[in-house]
């Protein structure tokens, strides 16, 4: 081949990339829909914009709304975006009721919430509408009680009305790790203290399942008092309920959620599907309180926790 | 009875023109009662700061028995000083001679117990007008109201103050978001037991409260003279204010009315009225996980009355009526300096304040300040070896400076088995009465006798405490031991002494003074077995055996037969499945003096049991239950003519 004929492919080659982005270049293909503002959930968008770019998405296709800007975005912009990702429960109504043309994903929803939004817009889980759940599936909790308290053996749960349903997966969960689940409803926050005693009165240990009826500001400082004058460790779903003194969490970080997120858009943006099933979160933290840990006569290490965790999971 | 929770309360405070105050009852978690993604990312306050977290009881410093709700429940006792029968070192009388029922540990040595710390969510109870008896505070608070009550047995000035010569009884009142909603009990029986209480709970925005109203009553011993009844109401609110402060306000009333007497010339039959009542304000501030700072402040008053005509000459009464008041202001700062060190330290300031024309013959108000400086360290040297240190100074204006060190050792020779030892000093400061009681029976302008004329010739009393304890879990059991050798080394009793003096020109014979006298050195060995051994039980075994000696031969015979050498108490509890429980107790000892029986000596052998059952009032747990008090033969109380008999009672509650 001559160097002429070498100069004129070149060429060619460079006008067919150049051709194919201009027609990318202005175009946002990855719509990102933020709940709030706030630290964390920008933190997530930060982790899954630092990914996608890193994969070769360039920032200029990547675009974060405000869920109140949703209806008014452009319909030329509408027809170029290939992927949603909703930060957020908020943001995931917003899409939810929106018309999309375009897969949705949420992510920082927890399951619950994520099923008062299919039950809000009549959607189903499937491919075009899907979640990354912000908490942690039952089994891995069970898993994290045997494996940090391997003498515990009878979990306590308070549950509200709303989270009433969950009382037989969380059995089954506690049962398939060989524990006995002793689950309590709260009618009401001013029953809550007496359901607090009963559970406690047959637990090893009280595993927190977030519901502000249950778990808030003003309810977590009688909560782990009673706890830990009961001796009863207090297993929780963020890490900011171990600084307030629970023994131990189990979370994802925001971080986490937005990395999974961006995993799951590349994959739309190749031109595969999402999943049908919801995802679960799959890079999780924990975190130990050392002083109530101490008092609790208990020595836990919470990355070794974490390694064997992960380790147990990889097991077939 | 759910209804009530919210609208009473509303009810209540339009009634006191209060209704501004009610912006909402809703609950706290109002507005935002589904799940989001902010139940996982957003912030906590910090709860189990560093003074928050409890001790364990293999690292507390000293000798701790436990007395927990259900215990107290199940106990059967109608208040505070007869649950201290169960605690290992105690004796009680429940004779109201002395004010009060009383509870002393390691004996009362006169008249008054006072050597012990009574501290009611951190207040200091003990009364300023009885010559710092703890009695009239152990009966201030309903045991309904009551979470836990914790024994400190040995010395602890350092962590509870001057008054904590030979132990503390701390309790604690339960937490008002735990006490939602109505509650009511009523109990009735065999010698006019008639008691009742109403308990209210109710939240206002970022608070609850809980109101407590109750009346303890019967006709006391047999021999007596009868008709004791104790009215009280108690209110505690917990404000939370900010995420890391929180707003506690506490008041409460009592009144002790108690027919009292021997028949005798000194001693009449008599009806006497002791009246208390307090505000105390808590604000806590979470620094950080790693700090706190607290502030309390407590105001007390009291006013008594005792007043009885002398048959023999017209005129002359028999007054010992007056009253007190004593205000206090702590200041808390506790930290953790490094992952192994926790101290606390901080300060007091206290004024207490008598006034009693017929005790003190005068109608000023005697005032003594007090100032305390305290620190105390818990140094963990090795995961094994925890020491805690510490020392507290007092400088009264009536008796000068005293200092009170302390230091333990705690060691864990393996899991599950602690050894401790330690020493401590500690202090008693003479009461005002004991430093300037002046009570004369005078009438028409002429003196009969001057009974009391203290001369002020009294410094603080003072202990020595040396400690071995050990103290083994056995998780197989769900047991625990723990067992306490002391050796108290108490000199300078504050104690009585008579004199003959000229006063105002005329010779009088028998004056009583206080003077630091005997001392004496307690010698013993306390153990102490608790235990969930199977589901729904719960027994308790403690046995004490102490001896006392005495450097020289003590002023009066009967010192030496104080407490009992020997005596054990057992409480064994089972909860069955069908909402039954049955409980029983044993108490049993050696012979010993009574506080007023003279050479007389009494041993005790006293059984109560308990048998109850769980009802469900609409939504609303209940129970009903017959207690029986001293089932075998009656047992002399105080006075040898007094006696505790059998006592059976029913009970019906109805709680939150």
């Amino acid at each position: 081949m001559t160097r002429r004929w070498q100069i004129l492919l070149l060429g060619l080659a460079l006008s067919v990339l150049c051709w194919q982005a201009r027609a990318q270049a202005p175009g946002v293909r990855v719509a990102v829909v933020s709940s709030q503002l706030s630290a964390p959930h920008m933190d997530a968008a930060q982790a899954l914009i630092r990914q996608l770019e890193s994969r070769g998405v360039p920032r200029s296709s990547i675009q974060i709304y405000n869920p109140a800007d949703v209806a008014s975005i452009p319909e030329a912009t509408q027809t170029t975006i290939k992927v949603w990702v909703a930060l957020g429960t908020q943001a995931a109504m917003v899409l939810g009721k929106s018309r999309l043309k375009a897969p949705a994903l949420g992510a920082l929803v927890p399951r619950a919430a994520f099923e008062r939004v299919l039950r809000a817009t009549g959607h189903q889980l499937s491919p075009q509408f899907n979640v990354v759940y912000l908490d942690q599936p039952l089994s891995r909790q069970m898993a994290l009680i045997r494996l940090a308290l391997p003498e515990s053996n009878r979990v306590g749960v308070l549950l509200g009305p709303d989270a009433w349903h969950r009382n037989a997966s969380l059995r089954d969960a506690a049962s398939a790790n060989g524990l006995a689940l002793r689950a309590t409803q709260v009618d009401d926050d001013d029953a809550l203290f007496a359901a607090l005693q009963s559970v406690l009165e047959d637990s090893d240990v009280l595993l927190a399942q977030a519901d502000p009826l249950v778990f808030n500001s003003h309810s977590i400082q009688n909560i782990l008092l009673t706890t830990i004058r009961a001796n009863v460790p207090l297993i929780a779903f963020s890490p900011a309920y171990v600084r307030a003194g629970a023994l131990l969490a189990l979370y994802s970080t925001p971080t986490q959620a937005g990395a999974q997120a961006a995993h799951w858009v590349l994959e739309v943006l190749a031109g595969r599907q999402l999943p049908a099933q919801p995802l679960e979160p799959d890079d999780f933290e924990i975190s130990v309180n050392d002083q109530v840990a101490r008092v609790l006569a208990l020595t836990l290490d919470a990355q070794a926790l974490r390694l064997a965790l992960k380790q147990q999971e990889r097991q077939p | 009875m759910k209804k009530i929770n919210t609208a009473l309360p509303r009810q209540l405070f339009s009634l006191l023109g209060l209704a501004g105050l009610l912006h909402t009852t809703a609950g706290w978690a109002q507005g935002n009662v589904a799940v989001s993604e902010n139940d996982f990312l957003d912030e906590m306050p910090i709860v189990l700061s560093v003074s928050r977290l409890p001790q364990r009881l293999d690292e507390t410093p000293g000798a701790v028995t436990l007395l927990d709700r259900d215990m107290i429940r199940r106990s059967g006792a109608r208040d505070v000083p007869d649950l201290l029968r169960l605690v290992p070192g105690f004796q009680t009388s429940m004779s109201f001679e002395a004010d009060a029922p009383q509870a002393s540990y390691h004996g009362v040595f006169g008249h008054y117990s006072g050597r012990i710390q009574v501290l009611v969510d951190g207040r200091s109870v003990y009364s300023t007008y009885v010559a710092g008896s703890v009695a009239p505070g152990l009966m201030s608070v309903a045991l309904e109201d009551i979470e836990r009550i914790e024994v400190l047995r040995g010395s602890n000035s350092v962590a509870y103050g001057a008054r904590a010569m030979l132990g503390v009884v701390n309790i604690v009142t339960r937490h008002t978001a735990a006490t939602l909603g109505a509650s009511a009990r009523v109990n009735q029986g065999e010698n006019g037991i008639q008691d009742t209480r109403l308990g209210l709970g109710w939240r206002l925005q970022n608070s609850s409260m809980r109101l407590g109203v109750d009346q303890q009553g019967d006709d006391g011993l047999t021999g007596a003279n009868g008709h004791n009844r104790v009215r009280r109401v108690n209110f505690r609110s917990d404000w939370r204010t900010l995420g890391d402060t929180d707003v506690q306000l506490r008041a409460g009333w009592m009144d002790i009315d108690a027919g009292r007497g021997i028949a005798e010339l000194h001693e009449p039959l008599r009806d006497t009225s002791y009246d208390s009542s307090f505000v105390q304000v808590d604000w806590n501030k979470v620094l950080s996980p790693e700090q706190d700072l607290a502030l309390m402040f407590a105001h007390n008053q009291e006013s008594y009355r005792d007043i009885s005509p002398f048959p023999l000459i017209p005129g002359l009464n028999f007054d010992f009526s007056g009253t007190a008041r004593n205000d206090s202001l702590t200041a808390q700062h506790t930290l953790r300096l490094s992952p192994a060190v926790r101290m606390v330290w901080g300060a007091e300031l206290r004024r207490e304040s008598v006034t009693s024309l017929p005790v003190y013959n005068t109608s000023e108000a005697l005032v003594t300040d007090f100032t305390r400086l305290f620190a105390h360290a818990e140094w963990r040297l090795r995961p094994d070896l925890l020491l805690n240190a510490g020392a507290m100074a007092e400088h009264s204006s009536a008796s000068g400076a005293s200092l009170a060190p302390r230091l333990m050792l705690n060691w864990h020779v393996a899991p599950g088995q602690t050894l401790r030892a330690g020493m401590a000093r500690s202090f008693r400061p003479p009461s005002e009465f004991e430093t300037s009681g002046d009570v004369r029976y005078a009438a028409n302008g002429k003196v009969f006798e001057i009974f009391y004329l203290a001369r002020g010739n009294v410094a603080p009393e003072k202990v020595l405490t040396r400690e071995l304890g050990y103290y083994g879990s056995f998780s197989w059991l769900n047991s625990n031991l723990d067992v306490r050798l002391f050796d108290e080394v108490m000199s300078g009793l504050i104690q009585v002494k008579n004199y003959d003096a000229q006063v105002d020109g005329e010779s009088f014979t028998d004056i009583r003074d206080y003077v630091n006298g005997d001392s004496l050195t307690l010698r013993g060995l306390e153990l102490q077995w608790a235990g969930r051994p199977w589901p729904g039980a719960q027994l308790g075994f403690n046995h004490s055996y102490t001896k006392l000696f005495f450097p020289n031969p003590p002023t009066k015979e009967t010192l030496a037969s104080t407490m009992p050498e020997s005596a054990s108490s057992l409480f064994f509890s089972q909860q069955f499945s069908n909402g039954w429980t049955f409980s029983m107790s044993h108490q049993n000892s050696n012979p010993f003096r009574l506080q007023r029986t003279g050479n007389y000596k009494q041993y005790i052998s006293r059984t109560d049991w308990r048998l109850s059952k769980t009802l469900l009032v609409g939504r609303n747990a209940g129970e009903i239950a017959l207690t029986v008090q001293n089932q075998g033969p009656a047992q002399a109380d105080f006075y040898k003519s007094f006696a505790f008999e059998r006592r059976a009672y029913v009970s019906l509650r109805l709680d939150n």
